[in-house]
């Protein structure tokens, strides 16, 4: 197993682990499991009395790192290059060269004098782990997500449709600019939602949605007229904007059908344009809810509609037991991530800082989702019920993804609202975003993962086929920037089209470079998979002809 | 046996700065060793695209806070890639979905929260349903807990005649709402 499945590389053994495995195979690791100790957060050592203290044969003392041998059980410790007891032991006798760190199970090779890798020892560690974990008594909530994949094929015309479409529609003619990149029109302190529409006019899964008329609004406006669909409106806008006409467009029937839709929202005043988002994405499934004949969600519970279909995630909670290590898991729906600053702390304004990154007190986006994902101690007046234990405890509590979104939006709480004095203040500290996301360390499967030390195991969550680099790796494409005061700010959206970035200023489309982008101070960021997978439906129309044969 | 005092404190400090090296040592051992196990199995992060990644943008915002003090970025006034430029309110007319009147782009949601009877000044009253709105469209009474556009003193008798553009007085706009049911004529308004 030297390839990359599951995401680990399994080590190369070193020739003296090699040596044992083939002379002892699993023995020693099968009497050594039954030493193990398990903490309750994950921490793995060799059981022993708690009067009795380890110490090394030759120095008799118990300073550094101890080890006792897979073979004889001998103790002895490894303080530095010069004070290597352990060596010492692997001289003394042959074929003692493999060692079992007592604090922390982990194998050591006392001739190699470095920590080697088994994954059958892994194996063995995890599945006495397993044995011991306190269990829920209901046998706790399995996320069962088994979404069968089509790698994305690109849709080819047949000559059927070919002639449909030469029929039925006239070229655009030609432009040196991309399509869809269009001007709209602020409707008096609209810039909040105009950001938001542009972002999602350029959202791939969305604007092939509607560019590929899956939602046709003479259709959908026929079966029931008098009924208002923000997904028709959408419809208008895309063809609008896609159309070719240049002139700035004027969202007007959008903001009509939206304030009726989101009526605590409706005023001549700046809005946020994050709660515009999430209540635009509410309206266009809420119609769709109500549309639907059929089943509304697929197998799995999902929701079939567009925005749920391209924005929606699974995320974990676990709250685990500091005393017993019982973890209660939830699984929570998501349209996007919302996450926090790091706290203040003094100057970093460091712009001519030549340090990079965390040492020179830039916030950054990866900072910020492994805030998002870090156990978090629960304070001690909130207190959880362990069902184990069958009282309140102290616990942990720990976030994680359990599936990824097509399009994943992350929005910075950059708006502070403070009950108390009833006034908000905004953040302005610039956060780094980065144009390539890797996904991959927030995963419910890495997070599991890492709280058991990272063994090598197959654990719940990992999906066999969807372990692939690709899934989890992001492109940006749209950044939505708010500047200015709480009151009186403005926002702009950046987009990137065919690998240039382009400033959506309102009803000015103008044409910037990348490190004005990356200069910009952040408030929604739009990343997008970097390959497509067509999610496997019952319902084959919605397939490309392709996939039909195949 | 007989310690003076100075060595009591002297061992006890020599115990705690002892016991405190342990700690230490074990926890650094700890850390060594996960990364020592990531890295090993290749779980670690692509920390190289990351560091190249904050270097863009650290090397970007130096670049961009030398430009802005040169020259102008933010001007309303400029041109677009298009070659064309816009003046500050949006000068496009249309007419509103809701009471069909021409509207300037750029004043459109102004004109809407009014007419729509939605907004900060709207909700300070009471009750503003549609039904209720129906139901004094339908008495003609023209109750002034309900909007404060309604104003109960006025006994104006409206017209059938088209109001002027431009015109956003309170009492307009209310006559411009209750042309736009269908079901009610202009009678109801004149009590």
């Amino acid at each position: 197993m030297s390839t990359k499945t599951q995401r680990y590389t399994t080590p190369q053994p070193c020739p003296h682990l090699s040596d044992y495995r083939a002379k002892h195979g699993l023995k020693g690791y099968r009497v050594l499991q039954k030493c193990l100790k398990f903490g309750p957060l994950g921490k793995t050592s060799i059981k022993r009395e708690q009067n009795q203290i380890p110490k090394c044969s030759f120095c008799l003392k118990s300073h550094g790192r101890l080890f006792v041998c897979l073979i004889c059980a001998n103790v002895s410790c490894c303080g530095s290059p010069n004070s290597n007891h352990a060596h010492l032991h692997s001289r003394s006798e042959v074929g003692h060269e493999i060692a079992v760190d007592i604090e922390r199970a982990e194998l050591f090779c006392c001739v190699c004098c470095d920590q080697v890798y088994d994954p059958e020892f892994d194996m063995t560690v995890m599945f006495a782990q397993i044995m011991v974990l306190p269990k829920a008594i209901n046998g706790g909530s399995e996320y069962s997500s088994k979404r069968r994949k089509i790698d994305y094929k690109q849709w080819v015309p047949n000559s059927r449709e070919l002639l449909l479409m030469q029929r039925g529609s006239s070229p655009l003619g030609n432009s040196c600019f991309p399509w869809g990149l269009r001007g709209l029109n602020n409707l008096g302190n609209t810039c909040f939602m105009n950001s938001v529409l542009q972002a999602l006019l350029h959202t791939p899964p969305l604007r092939n949605y509607f560019l590929s008329d899956r939602h046709n609004r003479k259709l959908c406006q026929k079966s029931s007229p008098s009924g208002l669909c923000l997904a028709c409106d959408m419809d208008a806008i895309f063809s609008a904007v896609f159309s070719g006409d240049r002139k700035p467009y004027s969202p007007a029937k959008f903001l009509y059908s939206w304030w009726q839709h989101a009526a605590n929202l409706a005023s001549y005043e700046q809005q946020d344009a994050h709660e515009f988002f999430m209540s635009m994405l509410d309206g266009i499934h809420e119609r769709e809810e109500r549309d639907q004949r059929g089943p509304r969600t697929d197998g799995n519970g999902d929701c079939y509609c567009v925005a749920h279909r391209v924005f929606s995630g699974v995320l974990r909670s676990d709250v685990t037991c500091t005393v017993c290590g019982f973890t209660s898991t939830t699984y929570d729906p998501c349209v996007d991530i919302s996450l926090d600053l790091d706290p203040y702390y003094g100057g970093s304004s460091m712009v001519t800082d030549k340090s990079l990154g965390k040492g020179s007190g830039t916030s950054t986006l990866i900072g910020c989702l492994d805030r998002f994902t870090r156990p978090e101690k629960l304070g001690s007046d909130q207190k959880f019920f362990c069902q184990n234990c069958q009282i309140r405890q102290e616990s942990l509590k720990q976030m994680s993804i359990r599936r990824l979104p097509l399009v994943l939006c992350f929005h910075i709480k950059r708006f502070e609202h403070s009950s108390i004095r009833n006034m908000s203040k905004k953040v302005d500290r610039y956060l780094q975003f980065p144009f390539s996301l890797d996904m991959a360390p927030y995963l419910s499967s890495s997070i599991i993962r890492n709280r058991f030390g990272n063994r090598i195991f197959i654990f719940e969550g990992d999906e066999p086929d969807a372990c692939s680099d690709s899934s989890s790796e992001f492109e940006l494409f749209a950044v939505v920037t708010h500047t200015g005061k709480l009151e009186a700010g403005h926002y702009v959206t950046y987009l990137r089209l065919r690998n240039q970035w382009y400033k959506c200023d309102d009803a000015w489309i103008t044409q910037v470079s990348e490190r004005v982008v990356r200069a910009s101070q952040g408030y929604m960021m739009y990343y997008v998979q970097k390959m497509f997978y067509y999610k496997a439906s019952d319902d084959l129309s919605s397939l490309p002809e392709q996939n039909h044969r195949s | 046996m007989s310690m003076s005092k100075e060595d009591n404190n002297s061992f006890h400090s020599q115990l705690s700065s002892h016991l405190f090296s342990d700690l230490l040592d074990s926890l650094i051992i700890d850390v060594a060793s996960e990364c020592h196990r990531v890295a090993r199995l290749g779980l670690d992060r692509n920390l190289e695209e990351e560091e190249e990644e904050l270097r863009l943008s650290a090397q970007a915002r130096v670049m961009v806070a030398d430009s802005s003090s040169n020259c102008e970025t933010n001007s309303k006034y400029t041109t677009d890639i298009f070659g064309q430029t816009h003046p500050a309110v949006a000068s496009e007319i249309f007419e509103c979905m809701n009471c069909g009147r021409s509207i300037v782009a750029g004043r459109f949601a102004p004109h809407l929260e009014k007419c729509m009877g939605k907004g900060r000044k709207a909700r300070m009253k009471l009750t503003r349903s549609s039904t209720a709105t129906q139901q004094r469209q339908s008495r003609g009474s023209p109750n002034s807990s309900y909007t404060p556009y309604m104003n109960s003193s006025s006994n104006v008798h409206y017209s059938n005649s088209r109001v002027s553009n431009g015109t956003s007085g309170m009492m307009m706009d209310e006559y411009q709402k209750s042309s736009t049911e269908p079901t009610e004529g202009t009678s109801e308004e004149s009590r």
